[in-house]
């Protein structure tokens, strides 16, 4: 039973079990356990992280896990870990540790809150290791139950249609996968090795062709599609974004830092772990559209950040815009694009994470997240003189997810700049038009927010106390050692994404 | 001659204790029907007749395949699962009628007495095997069902679904009679055998002629099943008819029609060629038809009985996916899901009903804010409605990816995209209930009566299996797998 990913896998789901058989009242209890558990997850992640064997790409066998789960048909619990998995895996074990942290103020029905947050933990491991196609899908829909009833329960004023639109819209994308799970299982002749995602990779389905609406289709290019609108649903690339706006700015704060930090790169991670390896020869034929889409992303997300007049939705478009960065990597196909995508994806996970979680504990004390309000005045304004903690660590969040050198967002995008310079010239001086668009964006909320006259109701706030202080200082430490120092997390990552370039290659 | 009528009754064993039931039951309500406890001997001898069928027919699946009764029923596998679901069918809906407070008490033991004629008539269907005997099986199911409906004989809607149901469905198995009459014209024969070895002497041109008089029969097996465009009738008569009723009429007919159509298909239609080829792309635009209308109708629907009504429509539709696949991993997946359906459909319309019972009323109004007084009964329904809509880890997603599996296999691409993508369309009315339960607040204080402890336990033995034929379904799809027709 000792074997690493296992435990991380299953951790959260004792807690969980613990918290519901603790009585409602005992409220501290309760955030404790969820604090302790989330905690030793984190550090059995920092585990892995330290027996990782960075020199070997692909699945690393001594971490690997096979199981029969219902053999007669060829499913089973297979868990494997990779460079790609690893940072994604880093990246939830912190985040979940710090949203229980900041989930400290949430006094409606705590019980339920912090148990289901324990599920979505473990179902997000569980996309990230599951190496079982079918396993795959299971975690990846287990994920939404978690999800609408925390958006749903918890959520803002407009929390049902929020937490409605987010299910449904991530259900029709996953049951387009399925189908395509389904098909590849005959194609592959439903061996024994018919769902293992391992033995279905390496591009062996370019010469299969299917008849879909009375036309013959080629079959790769066909499931490629299937499989990339349901990835592309979650990371959300342009035309399939609409539900992210929403369940961003009626989720609780917790909720949207997992989200924005973790949720979203499922969708990129489905890409590089799915849609790359096993159809190869349709992911290079359609790359240039994945990177229009992803150009689309960037100026589109970045525009619309910069109309907003509530903050949580400018960051939640920031995120769109951000995103796209990383599809953008994605089709370059190149060792640094790709690298860059990886690293992106880890970099805006902390960035984005800080974001949000500011945004959480300035609305903790205004209750509001007008920039400018509907009538036209001032939401916040002069926050810098009476809030100087606060102050500084949104510079740092901001900065680093503005893309400021010596943080962490500076380095991933130049990494995809580098990337997809060669391969698409012109879509790089448009992306960078993006990276300029989302300082514009950024730099008049700051200025709006924190400059100015100062409102009359921030004279009543609270700076940040040691608890806020303390779950924002690792991810200040992380923008900021990763921006100066990226080699820990390229190194991890290297071997594999250039096995997966390779493939892409031939 | 007597020996292989012992022989075959051998065999026969669980339809002559269905029918001991409910001669006994008939009994038992004439000589104790005016004592207190008359209510509880009734439904604890059909209880018991049901568990001893149950047991009967246990054994019967391991048997092989024989027709008996010089051929006019057959029993196989195939059938004596069917037969298991319909009985365990029967027992949930007799449970619901047990504690609903929808059908008078004096009306209680007639209810016990025509749902055990339904499930002789459903027995018989499901191992008819010449067309009399499906007419006769068809008949018995009606009839029996038409007075089912109109047992609230004071309410206006339920007599109101009783001649609507009687109307409907007096049409529809006449129309289904002429297509038999017609089969008898060409072939000359009614014996499902017999029928076959005649198709096979008649060349593809001629075949066609069949093909407008399989599909009048299909008419009337369309009828039991509510497939679209013969579902008219269904949502009135689920939403007139007291709730155990519809519980009912949800199971046994719907599955006891699927169980002619699987045999009709798999014996008619096996060789390929032109008569496979029309009837299958029939069946597949009557699925998509069924699944999507199902799914589109169940949206807008006030009423949570209806909205099931509908849902089982498009239940009924996934089936017939199973069917025109025409093989051995569509019946398994057909059997699995009808054990699924039956275990979801008796929840939700369970929990519907002791709602029901204390609101007087079935709109959705009625699960407002239940998760705070009653969690563990929202749970039970959380998990229902998502097991429904086919979410893993519950069963109904199983089910569905069976079914879908099974459609892909046989290169049915545009069938399986369209029947995934209504799983959207359906969890969104079935979200409807959830979110009441969750999101919205009580709008009342009371405590719900038919939440007692026993049917809590109810509940659990029915979410139990939802639950665990999610993870380790293995067992029951082997003996799906296993449940094959026998094909002369």
């Amino acid at each position: 039973m000792y074997n690493l990913l296992n435990w991380i896998l299953w951790l959260p789901v004792i807690g969980m079990i613990g918290i519901c058989f603790i009585q409602k009242e005992k409220k501290d209890m309760i955030r404790y356990a969820a604090l302790l558990t989330t905690f030793l997850t984190f550090g059995l992640t920092i585990l892995l992280y330290l027996n990782f064997d960075n020199s070997v790409g692909g699945i690393q066998k001594s971490f690997s896990v096979t199981v029969p789960w219902i053999p007669q048909f060829n499913i089973y619990y297979r868990l494997g870990i990779d460079g790609i998995s690893l940072p994604m895996t880093l990246l939830t074990g912190l985040l979940f540790f710090l949203c229980i942290l900041s989930s400290w103020t949430v006094e409606k029905s705590v019980k339920a809150f912090f148990a289901l947050l324990l599920m979505l933990e473990s179902a997000v491991f569980g996309v990230f290791f599951a190496l079982d196609f079918f396993l795959f899908y299971v975690y990846w829909e287990v994920m939404l139950l978690p999800m609408f009833f925390l958006i749903g329960v918890w959520g803002g004023e407009n929390k049902e249609y929020a937490a409605v639109k987010f299910f449904l819209y991530t259900f029709f994308g996953s049951l387009l996968m399925l189908v395509g799970i389904i098909a590849l299982y005959y194609a592959a002749g439903k061996g024994d090795n018919a769902f293992n995602i391992l033995a279905l990779s390496g591009g062996r389905w370019s010469d299969l062709s299917i008849s879909l609406f009375g036309t013959e289709w080629a079959f790769d290019k066909l499931f490629f599609w299937l499989m990339f609108i349901g990835f592309a649903i979650k990371v959300p690339v342009f035309p399939f974004h609409t539900w992210l706006p929403h369940a961003h700015v009626q989720a609780p704060t917790a909720v949207s830092v997992i989200l924005a930090g973790v949720l979203l790169k499922m969708g990129t991670y489905g890409f590089l772990r799915i849609a790359y390896p096993i159809f190869p020869q349709a992911s290079v034929y359609y790359a240039d559209f994945v990177a229009l889409l992803g150009l689309i992303n960037v100026l589109y997300g970045a525009f619309c950040a910069m109309a907003q007049t509530d903050v949580k939705r400018l960051i939640a478009y920031s995120s769109i815009s951000h995103m796209g960065f990383v599809m953008m990597g994605l089709s370059a196909m190149t060792p640094q694009g790709m690298n860059g995508a990886v690293l992106q994806m880890f970099n805006h996970g902390t960035s984005t994470a800080m974001m949000f979680l500011l945004v959480g504990i300035l609305y903790e004390r205004s209750h509001h997240r007008w920039i400018i309000r509907p009538d036209g005045s001032k939401g916040f304004g002069g926050i810098a003189s009476h809030l100087p903690k606060f102050t500084l660590i949104f510079i740092i969040g901001m900065f680093a997810s503005l893309g400021l050198p010596g943080l962490s967002g500076f380095i991933s995008e130049a990494l995809i700049f580098l990337g997809i310079f060669e391969k698409y010239t012109a879509f790089t001086v448009m992306a960078a038009l993006g990276l300029l668009i989302g300082a514009a964006y950024l730099l008049w909320m700051y200025k709006r927010m924190f400059f100015g006259e100062v409102n009359p109701d921030i004279k009543g706030y609270k700076d940040m106390n040691k608890r806020e202080i303390f779950y924002m200082l690792p991810l200040c430490v992380a923008v900021i050692f990763f921006g100066i120092f990226p080699a820990p997390l390229l190194n991890i990552m290297k071997a594999s994404v250039g096995q997966l370039v390779t493939l892409l290659d031939r | 001659m007597t020996t292989t009528l012992i022989a075959n009754l051998s065999r026969y064993v669980p339809e002559l204790i269905a029918v001991v039931t409910m001669i006994g039951a008939l009994f038992l309500e004439a000589a104790v029907g005016k004592f207190d406890k008359a209510k509880d001997y009734i439904f604890s001898a059909a209880g018991i007749g049901l568990i001893l069928c149950l047991i009967s027919l246990s054994k019967n699946m391991s048997l092989s395949a024989t027709p008996i009764f010089t051929g006019a029923v057959i029993i196989d596998p195939f059938s004596t699962m069917v037969k298991i679901i319909m009985v365990l069918g029967v027992l949930g809906s007799l449970y619901v009628a047990f504690v609903s407070k929808d059908i008078a008490e004096n009306h209680k033991s007639e209810f016990v007495i025509l749902a055990m004629g339904v499930l002789v008539g459903g027995m018989l269907l499901a191992s008819a095997n010449n067309f009399l005997t499906v007419y006769l099986g068809i008949e018995t199911l009606s009839i029996l069902s038409y007075v089912l409906a109109a047992l609230k004989r004071n309410d206006g809607k339920s007599t109101e679904a009783g001649i609507k149901y009687a109307l409907y469905g007096g049409i529809t198995s006449g129309v289904m009679l002429f297509g038999m009459a017609h089969l008898y014209g060409i072939l000359g024969t009614i014996h499902f055998s017999e029928v076959l070895e005649s198709l096979s002497t008649l060349d593809q041109t001629k075949m066609l002629i069949l093909l407008p008089s399989f599909v009048l029969v299909f008419v009337g097996l369309g009828y039991k099943i509510a497939c679209v465009p013969f579902h008219m009738w269904s949502p009135d008569v689920y939403e007139g008819s007291p709730i155990p009723v519809t519980t009912f009429f949800a199971i046994v007919p719907k599955i006891a029609g699927i169980a002619v159509i699987v045999r009709i298909t798999h014996i008619f239609f096996d060789k390929s060629g032109v008569l496979q080829d029309s009837w299958v792309g029939f069946l597949q635009v009557v699925a998509i038809l069924t699944i999507t209308l199902g799914n589109i109708l169940a949206i807008g629907q006030k009423s949570v009985k209806r909205m099931l009504a509908y849902s089982s429509i498009s239940h009924a539709g996934f089936m017939l996916i199973g069917v025109l696949v025409i093989d051995q991993i569509g019946i398994s997946a057909i059997c699995f899901y009808g054990v699924i359906y039956l275990f979801m459909t008796l929840g939700a319309f369970g929990i519907t009903s002791f709602l029901g019972d204390q609101f007087n009323s079935d709109r959705f109004g009625i699960f407002d804010g239940l998760i705070k007084s009653h969690p563990f009964m929202s749970i039970a329904m959380i998990i229902i409605m998502f097991s429904l809509g086919g979410i893993p880890p519950f069963g109904g997603f199983i089910a569905k990816y069976n079914i879908l599996s099974a459609s892909l296999h046989k290169g049915f691409y545009t069938l399986a995209i369209i029947a995934a993508l209504n799983s959207v369309i359906s969890l969104y009315y079935y979200l409807r209930i959830v979110q009441s339960m969750v999101f919205k607040d009580a709008t009342y204080e009371e405590n719900i009566k038919g939440f007692t402890f026993i049917n809590q336990l109810v509940m659990l033995g029915i979410c139990f299996p939802i639950l665990f034929l999610g993870f380790f379904w293995e067992k029951i799809m082997i003996t799906a797998t296993n449940a094959h027709l026998l094909v002369k």
